[in-house]
């Protein structure tokens, strides 16, 4: 069964481990960045959706 | 009169080695790192990119080729072919081409664009590391 948060979360985790390891060298610094980036990702994707709730895709529904 | 001594600005140089191990990197990720002697970082890059197209095949994502009056798939196209071998070998060995009726066609999609960008950022990791002005 796909999942759509499956996928964002796994996505955001490849991401943000690429980009912890490539500009950072620093073992804490490394999970600070990797943490940031991930929780930014994650978060963002949620509230973003949220925002977009009351504004469904497709024609606008019939007014009674 | 200068009391000071200038400070001198680092003079890096390119050697042929890191010319090498930028193409290295090209053609199949982490292997530029490896060339330079950073052994986890060239596998975890590895590891991450190759997972990265996997995930992205699984999901049945497209897989940009150049197509006529769509000037933006070239873009794409450049960004794919940024993961090197496993991209020729998806286009050409395989003749793998994505499913546009998938539920997951568009997350695909962005796996395999993004496995081929985060190659090409890998590719300056490894050239500033070959001109010594990063560890």
């Amino acid at each position: 069964m796909p999942s759509h948060f499956l996928y964002m979360t796994l996505y955001a985790l490849l991401v943000s481990v690429f980009f912890a390891v490539l500009w950072r060298r620093d073992r804490r610094e490394q999970l600070r960045l990797f943490l940031q980036i991930f929780l930014g990702m994650v978060g963002g994707g949620l509230l973003v959706a949220w925002l977009m709730y009351p504004f469904p895709f497709g024609p606008p529904a019939p007014l009674l | 009169m200068k009391t000071q001594a200038e400070p001198q600005s680092p003079s890096p140089t390119v050697s042929a080695k890191t010319v090498a191990a930028c193409v290295a990197a090209w053609l199949v990720p982490g292997s530029g790192h490896l060339i330079l002697g950073r052994v986890p970082r060239a596998a975890i890059f590895f590891v991450l990119i190759l997972l990265c197209a996997f995930v992205g095949v699984q999901l049945e994502g497209k897989l940009f080729v150049p197509q006529e009056n769509a000037p933006l798939s070239r873009l794409g196209t450049l960004g794919s072919m940024g993961m090197g071998v496993p991209y020729f070998v998806l286009r050409y060995a395989i003749e793998y081409e994505g499913n546009l009726k998938s539920a997951s066609y568009e997350y695909g999609s962005a796996f395999l664009l993004t496995a081929g960008l985060m190659n090409l950022m890998v590719i300056l990791d490894v050239w500033d590391i070959g001109r010594g002005t990063k560890d």
